[in-house]
């Protein structure tokens, strides 16, 4: 079977090459379709519940994404001062200009309305600047309106006076990126002194896409070029090494157009293909070139030294290359979709540059001119400086094989003690560098406001008993009445929708209607008043009274800068219809003195807003939590702290209570990730397992072969939790890759190892071989793959430093395990597995 | 002789289009608008519509009586619905050359308050009507120019005098030529992008006066609008000056409340 694949190669190479350049130039020509996703919502499927759930909520309450813009005045009297005004009034009307902008919607110091007392027994809605007040009087008068209404203080202005925001909703989250610069260039324009800052989810997400998408032309290219010259170095023949770099090229290239042309979006995650993809196309090439090297001289055919060199690594590289995708096809087993279609697109990656290498390498190098290969002859690559020091390590771990055990078992210890403190926590901001301006807007913002994070704690009301009370006692009115409710009854209008339908109905009915009708005609519009006020949970002075204890719960977690509810709504009007003085700061004492107070509010200049806090028939509503960080972590802690609090002082029994808002969406997929990613790599471990077992015909080989991995997954999430790395998305991804590789580099040795000693029998002599090319071309591979992705380092993008970063330890770190434990642990076990 | 008449005739008629000045087609709307006989009273029902269909109502009866035509006049509003706002009041006493004055009552919270009234351009409870499209934009807050007109309408854009006391930058209107009723209001931000319209849908003759019996107010931003019916209107009823006085807030008249 292999031998006719490599009589097919050698007779058709250039079906080979017309093939792959075939292939290549079909999936390019789809790259140009890319749609790139940066949306941390898409990490959970479309129909999963909490999901569908923020999203029924944010429909339900008008809630839009917001740009968060600051203004920040550091000198003694802060933002309270007419140019700081007039500036923050200019940029929130150009603003809102924006196109994509919700103008109506848009909250800034210009924007809102404020009630005040206008003289004794009078009050007065007005815009709460309209103009930029210069006088001191007039900025006193401001700066005690603000402080006055609950809603503003701290969200408008910062409690210390130092800072103003706009807070700005728009249509389409991904706008925000345009948006935003457009409030920069108005920002730009304007007069004054004052540090503007933006921020906000939207344009974080936004910016990073569009980051993501310079980096994708950027790193990865970069990453190329770096292992270019590493292959020169070690192979200095420039024909040579141009194999291995287009293997890798055409499989990026083949798998990025097939997931682009298949309709994917280029998540954060799946941008990172190019460059996961890239060091693991070219680590079969360098195992086949360097075998090659060692085995050519110039007397040798080529064709046979081939030949050779592919009858030894082929099975090697088959279960290398199947048991790496494992690794990555292991991600589809989490609830992420983005993590799965990562998986799924590199696993199949891995696949196909295995074919590729096996077809094009031996093609590729059947074609070359003689003379083209000539310089390798001189390259005695074994006796370079790095095999010198592999050479020691082999003789060094054979020797001393209890000391390097007891060592690496030590090691283990401490790692599993550091992956005990593992700090499990993303946040979107924290893509970026510390010193992007969108963390430093966040850091800034949040120091001197209650929090720039949202999230929506939502009562609801079951209605349930409410609806079949009502139908059980319209049964029994007039016929044409309960006929027509009946009739009603399973249209798709929501219940209160049907209620305010069937008064109108009734209210035209009673127009001519007499006598017994009429009487029932007026009970039946008695009955939907009353139901309409049974339904209107959240207008019951009790509820408000939850409400408002929640939020007191919400401030002592400590963890909330700031929570605002339909109960403030009504606090902060009913106090001002009393006189404004602070006692009447209170819920009215019944329902209709609710209603009323609200009526009153929707009185003014954006009777919009409170639907931002309950809907029309009053049966749900949300507390909107501003938090001062938009960690998992944080999030987790605030949700677990109210799980408590409810548990103990639960609501009335008709209302549930549960989260929305995207900082809580984080943590559901943080979450979700964070279980699969032991799922999937559990799964991996034991299938990888079974089949190395199979490959070995030995389950002793098979543990062994499991060692360096096992060893260096606990190493890097060891070193993450000593190192107080939060366990994000990228780091969750990379236990896939290390499973992948390190299993990678153990096969190579332990199949090459037992192939040696089974010619000569004699351990010894099997290690000595073993530390001539076989561990050598280990050593090269692990060094390519580390420096390669050095580039990565320089990225702006905190995902892609991480993965530069840990990509190069794990590489390290694989290597050091194998060439030092496996013969350690060979030689303590010889009796037992060389026979 | 009738030759002779007829082009008389002619001549006269457009004398007198061309003596409907601006002022004066102005005034007739203001009037056919808000001045229709000396008193009136009508049911209303309000329906506010939001983009997602998702409806409010609000049902309340409407009292005015004029001081003069054209001039100073009161206005008694008097909720039945939703129930929980139930025998809410506001009274409104119009002044042509001052400032409004309002008055509130909440009987949940038996509270009499007066409501300063220097901007009249907010929400009327909630729905997309201003206090000013209830009451009447005073006439001489605007410029007015009319652009054109044609068999049945003026065509007439109007700017603040005061631009800072609006949030439009104008307002078009379309009067009917035999009603004199504005059928189309259509309102224009900053930048000249019309986002308010106001639509008179049903005219109905009550008592010789052409009666808006259904209306409508467009918000193009949010995509709601209010609908406006009314029902047995009735005007010259004879209601006394004391149906208007603060004592009403907590006894409104109940003779005037229901339709005859």
């Amino acid at each position: 079977m292999q031998e006719k694949i490599v009589n097919y190669i050698f007779n058709h190479p250039k079906v080979i090459f017309g093939g792959v350049l075939l292939l290549s130039l079909i999936t390019a020509a789809m790259l140009p379709m890319i749609k790139i996703d940066t949306d941390p919502e898409n990490m959970l499927p479309v129909d999963q519940v909490e999901r569908q759930f923020h999203n029924q909520i944010k429909a339900d309450f008008n809630l839009h994404d917001m740009i968060v813009v600051g203004a920040v005045n550091q000198s003694p009297e802060g933002i309270y001062n007419p140019k700081s005004l007039q500036a923050l009034l200019t940029v929130a009307t150009q603003t809102a200009q924006i196109e994509g902008v919700i103008d109506y919607d848009l909250m800034a110091l210009s924007h809102v309305d404020n009630i005040k007392q206008a003289g004794p027994g009078s009050i007065q809605f007005e815009w709460l600047m309209k103009q930029a007040p210069s006088s001191q009087v007039d900025i006193e008068q401001l700066q005690q309106a603000v402080d006055r209404l609950p809603l503003l203080k701290n969200t408008l202005v910062s409690s210390d006076y130092k800072a103003s925001s706009i807070y700005v909703p728009i249509a389409d989250k991904n706008q925000s990126h345009r948006i935003s610069l457009e409030i920069q260039a108005i920002i730009d324009s304007v007069d004054s002194d004052d540090d503007y800052h933006i921020t906000g989810l939207p344009v974080a997400e936004d910016t990073f896409g569009y980051q993501m998408f310079v980096q994708m032309g950027i790193s990865a290219p970069m990453a190329g070029l770096m292992i270019f010259l590493l292959l020169w170095y070690f192979f200095k023949n420039l024909k040579f090494i141009a194999a291995p770099m287009i293997v890798a090229m055409a499989t990026v290239i083949m798998i990025m157009g097939a997931m682009i042309g298949m309709g994917y979006t280029v998540h954060i995650m799946s941008s990172m293909i190019a460059i996961f993809l890239m060091p693991i196309a070219v680590v079969d090439s360098i195992h086949i070139m360097s075998e090659f090297v060692e085995k050519y001289q110039a007397e040798s055919d080529r064709e046979s030294v081939i030949r050779a060199v592919i009858a030894d690594l082929f099975k090697p590289m088959l279960f290398t290359s199947i048991t790496s995708a494992v690794g990555f096809f292991s991600l589809m087993l989490t609830p992420i979709p983005p993590v799965q279609i990562f998986g799924a697109f590199v696993g199949a990656g891995i696949l196909l540059a295995f074919v590729l290498t096996i077809v094009f390498i031996p093609a590729y190098l059947v074609t070359l001119k003689k003379e083209s290969l000539d310089s390798l002859r001189k390259l005695h690559h074994s006796k370079s400086k790095l095999s010198g020091w592999v050479k020691g390590m082999g003789q060094f771990s054979v020797k001393q094989h209890k000391s390097v055990i007891v060592f690496f078992l030590s090691v283990f210890a401490v790692s599993i003690w550091g992956v005990l403190q593992i700090q499990i926590n993303d946040n979107p901001v924290r893509w970026f560098k510390t010193d992007h301006p969108i963390r430093v807007a966040d850091k800034v913002l949040n120091e001197h406001f209650a929090g720039t994070y949202d999230a929506y704690l939502v009562l609801q009301a079951d209605t349930a008993a409410i609806e079949s009370s009502f139908f059980a006692d319209a049964s029994v009115l007039a016929p044409l009445i309960s006929s027509h409710v009946e009739e009603a009854k399973n249209s798709d209008m929501d219940f209160a929708q049907q209620l305010n339908e069937w008064l109108y109905w009734a209210e035209d009915q009673l127009f001519d209607a007499q006598d017994q009708l009429a009487d029932d005609l007026e009970q039946f519009i008695a009955l939907i008043d009353q139901t309409n006020i049974q339904l209107a949970a959240f207008k019951s002075p009790d509820n408000l009274a939850y409400v408002a204890q929640l939020q007191s719960a919400l401030q002592q977690s400590g963890l909330v800068g700031k929570s605002n509810s339909l109960t403030d709504v009504v606090k902060t009007v009913n106090r001002e219809l009393r006189g404004g003085a602070a006692v009447a700061f209170d819920i009215p004492d019944s329902q209709a003195g609710v209603a009323q107070a609200l009526l009153q509010y929707q009185s003014s200049h954006r009777p919009h807003d409170l639907w931002h806090f309950v809907t029309k028939d009053y049966t749900s509503t949300v507390v909107w939590v501003q938090l001062k960080s938009g960690d998992n972590q944080d999030m987790s802690a605030v949700v677990d702290y109210m799980a408590e609090h409810i548990a103990n002082k639960p609501p009335n029994q008709l209302i549930s209570i549960h989260w929305a808002g995207k900082t809580y969406l984080n943590k559901v997929w943080q979450e979700e990730m964070v279980a699969g990613m032991g799922m999937s790599l559990i799964s991996a471990f034991v299938v990888v397992f079974l089949m190395m077992v199979l490959l070995f015909r030995s389950v002793l080989f098979g543990l062994l072969a499991m060692l360096p991995l096992t060893l260096t997954i606990a190493f890097i999430y060891g070193l993450i939790g000593w190192l107080g790395k939060d366990y994000d998305m990228p780091i969750a991804v990379l236990s896939a890759l290390t499973l992948g590789l390190s299993v990678d580099f153990a096969i190579h040795f332990l199949q090459r190892a037992r192939d040696i000693y089974a010619e000569n029998q004699d351990f010894n002599l099997t290690m000595q071989m073993m530390f001539e090319e076989p561990a050598a071309a280990i050593s090269k591979n692990a060094v390519v793959i580390a420096i390669g992705f050095t580039p990565l380092l320089f990225a702006p993008l905190m995902p892609y430093i991480t993965v530069g970063f840990f990509l190069a330890t794990i590489m390290a770190v694989s290597a050091m395990v194998t060439l030092l434990m496996l013969p350690a642990m060979l030689r303590a076990l010889k009796t037992h597995v060389m026979k | 002789m009738n030759k002779i008449l007829n082009i008389l005739m002619l001549l006269l008629t457009v004398m007198v289009s061309q003596a409907a000045t601006i002022d004066h087609i102005i005034s007739q709307a203001n009037l056919a608008s808000f001045y229709a006989g000396d008193d009136g009273r009508s049911d209303a029902r309000m329906i506010i519509v939001d983009n997602k269909d998702n409806k409010q109502m609000r049902q309340f009866v409407i009292l005015r009586k004029d001081l003069t035509e054209g001039g100073d006049q009161n206005f008694l509003v008097v909720f039945s619905r939703p129930s929980d706002v139930k025998d809410t009041v506001f009274l409104v006493h119009k002044k042509v050359d001052d400032e409004d004055h309002r008055w509130l009552y909440l009987p949940a919270l038996d509270l009499e308050k007066r409501i300063s009234s220097s901007d009249n351009r907010t929400s009327f409870v909630g729905s997309d009507f201003f206090y000013e499209d209830v009451s009447g934009r005073n006439p001489q807050a605007d410029l007015h120019e009319l652009l054109k007109q044609d068999d049945a309408f003026y065509y007439i854009k109007s700017s603040p005098k005061d631009p800072n006391a609006v949030e439009f930058k104008y307002y078009t209107m379309q009067i009917d030529k035999q009603t004199h009723l504005p059928m189309v209001v259509e309102y224009f931000d900053q930048s000249e992008a019309i986002y308010r319209r106001v639509e008179v849908v049903e005219v109905v003759d009550v008592q010789g006066h052409p009666t808006v019996m259904k209306s409508k107010v467009s918000n193009l931003k949010t995509g709601g609008y209010t609908l406006m019916e009314f029902r047995r209107p009735a005007y010259d009823l004879g209601m006394e000056d004391d149906v208007f006085t603060v004592r009403s807030l907590r006894n409104p008249p109940k003779n005037w409340l229901s339709g005859q």
